[in-house]
């Protein structure tokens, strides 16, 4: 049984079919497991900043009611509200959080043992009587871990400094340092009294379906200060730039199974022809049909089942290490129906391009023994092309979940597929047209080219798209990781320094001197609270729903004024600083509130109050390491009030003697570390280059297996030519001249048809479908390196015809 | 059997083909397999001799190391009096290229190139000045002027034969191998392509080394030999004379 198994294994042909069976399988399975993986990233990284599937948020503790549907969930509660920590009779305000043992439910919390420590993951909150603080409290209240600090009445133990919260926004607008203790230490406080503004939120997580119904039953049960948050509703990001890299990867991807199923369509024609004497000979046995069935395509179906493995499972083993090198928590996040299509994807490969072929064994007739024919009639043209047409179609729609993106897959494959057959066949006549004043290595090579199109054409057409999309695919996605690099510049800064004076500046400008750190430039900051909007009180003006979204208001801003806008940001709206007292506010904060251009707003300072004009509404990209600001002044806008001056710079991770050396000059700013999420952002940023890498890498794989499919069913015809050439009496130089000028010629083709599609018919479709401009880059080289590659392996593999003895002609082997 | 033409100018001339001691082994299953022994052979210029023997006798084989497509386990073949299978490979290919030719059973023209072209290949490959007028010169001698454009897979097995042969004689070659000429033709066919193989070899004075099953065709030839079992005889008059070995000595005319 095993050895049945094994016989095809030792044909060429089949060894070729199976490792593009192989190759399309770890390339499909690979996609389908990787999305899986990101949607489900995606999802927890919402569900992370949300803390929990599902939050419901209010200003007091749920009703008993309440508490009875949330009861047996897993749950976790934090209460959020701001206080005064106090240290040897110095104060300080603060954004406190009190959590009980339940949090985080998602995310993990960062914290380090001293003010330059590395940090270290802490899987659950501050134990009772411990506090942790952020590193400004440090600075602030000159304290260190080991201190004894009291909010209200009562002392907690400061035991940790606070790197990264999972459910931490990011951004500079409040102003007050965050601390955690334990919600044991809550009560004796004794600081939740009347009048404090407290937010109490229970974060939940659970199933689609238990969080669904949990939602419509406690919808019902909302008190009007109460509301309810889950993953669909909460304000996310848009997967723009992932779609974008996800289209091309698709894109690779079909085109990788195209080319291995043009790869199993050769490597089976090859095969068939190799059995077609076996079938002839069981039919003159007297075998019926099922027989030949079931002993030439049934064994070719079993023996290709462990190749139709190993693809899915080097794919699983690809994606597991990738999990685990990202230290994605839980198990792959693939649903049945995805783990399904991963199974059946090579397989559907087999059937559209293998089994038509296969078919014509069964219509070898026995008199073919007889006559020495043993040539199998192929099934109809029609069968064998709607197959191979039908199977792109389907494995599209294995890989994009929308049909939008799959409109958008198939328009480009139909595009490649009509659209390259026309281009390339005057291609081809012109060459075999100005060949006849060539040299005769060359002429030899042409038309050996120019008049099997047959053979040539779809080996040029899959060289051609394999170049094409590794240039376009490789220079999409590297603009596409540029941009993000661009927001990640190798030395992006990685501390901020706050509450900096202008009387600070020559001491802290010598020590960055002396460090030769990398700066930023400074902003003013001025805190402020937006209090009136066209003189209506805020509460008044923004309905409750409105503000309840909104931690924007009722807390202090930082308050910046620019000459320039920051170049991550965009008008999306109005002018840039137009008049004096003007000012920039960013888009979705402005739609939050309500604002447009022409409205006036009041901010209540430390020195009175501001009055301004929005004059322009600003798009804002908050993934940068930079500063950025929801209200932007126009220059001496905030001239008379009291500036305090935020700045960054790049110093390498855990160099905390030097900054310590910073703090003890000036002990009042405030620094912060955003190592840790700077690191997990250049982590992504490598991952996908390296899946970019991959692409290309397999594409190459692809492009290569074609070709050798189709050196290997003419292996025979080239043999005998070369053959005949020694015999005629030319020399191996000759054969040498011959066989690159082929594969010169051949994958010059290629590359120059490529080129044109790069810069002709693919390249408006790039800025249409990715809505992005190509910019010239040596990404479009790689035909010509691609070219250079894949012209010596054809050399090589046309090693073997090469050196086909001349005598072979005299024997029976034609 | 018909007599030998043996003619004056011809015995003065230097052998133009010498095989001397000539054999061939090869590794087999059970140890170094003889496939052809003791060959001792000489060929004048414009002579012809046909080579017989049953299936498996080394006629193919001989065919090889005469034209130097393989070289001898022991022996040596002289082209022209100079040492030829000594050469290595690309001097013996370029040495055929310049004084022999081919005519297989098979035809083995080059699919991707029409007629014209495929007899111009190995005047090409010559350096020979005009290719083209040659080429179709004797195309139109085979009688295919009408068929210059036209590719193998559409010419029939008699066209393509005498494309060959076009291509054979267009190099003016002063040796030509003939390997079962007539064996993947007609009866009809195969006859025709007889009559042109000989016709062109008296008018060009070709030297002619033939291997076939056909006797007819075999009977043409000046000289006729047969292989058994790896070593080479003079075919005898038709008559009860047992076959007798022959050397290189007792043969030359």
């Amino acid at each position: 049984m095993i050895k049945a198994w094994l016989r095809p294994w030792r044909d060429r042909a089949f060894q070729l079919l199976a490792l593009a069976i192989i190759i399309a399988g770890f390339a499909l399975s690979s996609i389908i497991l990787l999305h899986a993986e990101l949607e489900q990233r995606f999802a927890v990284r919402t569900a992370e900043m949300l803390g929990g599937e599902l939050t419901l948020t209010g200003t007091r503790a749920p009703e008993p009611d309440q508490r009875e549907l949330l009861k047996n969930k897993p749950i976790a509660t934090v209460v959020d509200f701001s206080t005064v920590l106090v240290h040897n009779d110095e104060l300080l305000l603060v954004s406190a959080r009190a959590v009980d043992d339940h949090y985080p439910l998602y995310g993990q919390m960062q914290t380090a043992q001293g003010r330059f420590d590395k940090a270290q993951a802490a899987p659950q909150g501050p134990s009772p009587g411990e506090l942790w603080v952020a590193d400004q409290v440090l600075d602030r209240l000159n304290v260190k871990p080991g201190d004894r600090l009291a909010i209200g009445s009562k002392e907690l133990l400061l035991s940790a400094v606070i790197r990264q919260l999972p459910d931490q926004s990011a951004g500079f607008y409040s102003m007050s340092p965050r601390i955690v203790f334990n919600a044991k230490d809550l009560a004796s406080t004794g600081v939740l009294g009347p009048g404090t503004r407290i937010t109490y939120r229970q974060m939940i997580s659970g199933d689609a379906a238990t969080i669904a119904k949990l939602q419509d039953n406690l919808d019902a049960t909302l008190r009007p200060d109460q509301r309810l948050e889950d993953i669909e509703n909460a304000a996310v990001r848009s997967m723009g730039p992932l779609r974008q890299l996800t289209l091309w990867a698709n894109l690779a991807v079909l085109l990788v199974a195209m080319l291995c199923g043009a790869t199993i369509y050769l490597a089976t024609s090859e095969r068939v022809a190799r059995r077609a004497r076996l079938a002839g000979l069981l039919r003159s046995f007297g075998a019926p049909r099922r027989q030949i069935i079931s002993r030439l395509l049934g064994a070719e179906f079993i023996a290709i089942l462990p190749a139709s493995a190993a693809g899915s499972l080097l794919s699983i083993g690809l994606i597991t290490i990738i999990h685990q090198s990202l230290d994605w928590q839980g198990s792959l996040a693939a649903t049945g129906v995805q783990w399904l299509t991963i199974l059946i994807a090579p397989l559907v490969l087999w059937l559209a391009f293998a089994l038509p072929r296969l078919t014509a064994l069964i219509r070898v007739p026995a008199i073919d023994i007889l006559n020495q024919r043993n040539k199998a009639k192929p099934l109809s043209t029609n069968i064998e092309l709607t197959a191979a047409l039908g199977a792109p179609v389907l494995l599209a729609g294995f890989l994009t979940s929308s049909l939008a993106d799959l409109g958008n897959l198939l328009v480009l494959l139909v595009v490649l597929g009509a659209g390259l057959p026309a281009l390339l066949w005057p291609l081809l006549k012109g060459l075999d047209l100005i060949s006849g004043k060539l040299p005769l290595a060359s002429r030899l090579a042409l038309r050996r080219l120019s008049r099997r199109p047959a053979l040539t054409l779809p080996l040029l057409a899959a060289l051609t798209m394999a170049m094409a999309v590794i240039a376009l695919a490789g220079q999409t996605g590297n603009q596409l990781l540029d941009e993000w690099r661009s927001r990640l510049p190798e030395q992006a800064p990685n501390h901020f320094v706050l509450n900096l004076f202008e009387k600070d500046f020559q001491v802290f400008n010598q020590w960055l001197d002396k460090q030769e750190a990398v700066t930023q430039p400074l902003y003013p900051i001025v805190r402020g609270r937006l209090t009136e909007i066209n003189g209506v009180p805020v509460s008044q003006a923004v309905t409750k729903e409105k503000e309840n979204r909104n931690e924007a208001l009722n807390r202090d801003l930082a308050l910046t004024e620019a000459a320039d806008m920051l170049a991550s940001n965009k008008i999306n709206s109005g002018a840039w600083h137009p008049a004096k007292n003007t000012v920039s506010v960013e888009q979705e904060l402005a739609d939050r509130l309500g604002l447009k251009l022409g409205d006036k707003l009041m901010f209540i300072t430390s020195r009175g109050s501001v009055n301004t004009e929005i004059a322009s509404l600003r798009e804002v990209d908050w993934d940068t390491f930079e500063p950025n600001f929801y209200f932007m002044f126009a220059p001496g806008g905030l001239a008379e009030q009291d500036i305090t001056w935020l700045t960054g710079f790049w110093l390498p991770d855990g160099d905390g003697k030097r900054l310590a050396e910073l703090m003890m000059q000036l002990p009042h700013i405030t620094l912060l570390d955003v190592n840790t999420l700077l690191n997990k952002a250049n982590e992504i940023i490598g991952q996908a280059s390296g899946a970019t890498a991959l692409l290309a890498v397999l594409l190459m794989i692809a492009a290569v297996l074609v070709l050798t499919a189709a050196l290997l069913g003419g292996q025979a015809q080239r043999g005998r030519d070369n053959a005949l050439l020694r015999t005629l009496g030319g020399d191996r130089a000759l054969l040498y001249r011959v066989t690159w000028a082929e594969f010169i010629t051949l994958c010059g083709s290629a590359g120059l048809a490529a080129t044109i599609i790069i810069f002709s018919a693919l390249y408006p479709l790039t800025a249409q479908l990715l809505n992005d401009t190509p910019t010239l880059s040596y990404w479009q080289l790689t035909p010509l390196l691609i070219g250079i590659v894949v012209a010596s392996i054809g050399v090589l593999a046309s090693r073997g015809a090469l050196n086909i003895p001349a005598l072979s002609l005299l024997r029976d082997e034609s | 059997m018909k007599t030998p033409l043996q003619s004056e100018p011809l015995l003065q001339t230097q052998p133009l083909l010498v095989a001397e001691s000539l054999g061939k082994t090869v590794p087999g299953p059970d140890g170094e397999l003889t496939l052809l022994e003791g060959i001792d052979f000489t060929l004048s210029p414009g002579q012809s001799v046909a080579i017989t023997g049953p299936s498996g006798s080394g006629k193919s084989t001989l065919l090889g190391l005469l034209a130097g497509l393989d070289t001898p386990t022991s022996g040596q073949v002289l082209l022209e009096g100079k040492p030829f299978s000594q050469l290595d490979e690309d001097g013996r290919a370029i040495r055929r290229g310049q004084l022999c030719a081919f005519v297989f059973q098979h035809f083995h023209l080059v699919n991707d190139l029409n007629a014209l072209e495929n007899v111009m290949l190995p005047l090409e490959l010559k350096g020979a000045a005009n290719p083209k007028v040659t080429a179709s010169h004797w195309l139109e001698r085979v009688g295919l002027e009408h068929r210059l454009k036209h590719f193998p897979s559409t010419l029939s097995g008699g066209e393509q034969q005498r494309v060959a042969l076009a291509r054979a004689f267009a190099v003016q070659p002063r040796l030509l191998f003939a390997d079962e000429p007539t064996g993947s033709l007609d009866h009809a066919n195969g006859g025709r392509i007889g009559e042109l193989l000989f016709d062109l070899n008296r008018e060009t004075g070709t030297a002619l080394v033939l291997v076939t099953h056909d006797e007819q065709l075999a009977g043409r030839c000046q000289r006729h030999l047969q292989l058994e079992e790896g070593r080479l005889f003079e075919k005898p008059e038709p008559g009860p004379v047992s076959t007798k070995e022959i050397s290189a000595r007792d043969a030359a005319p």
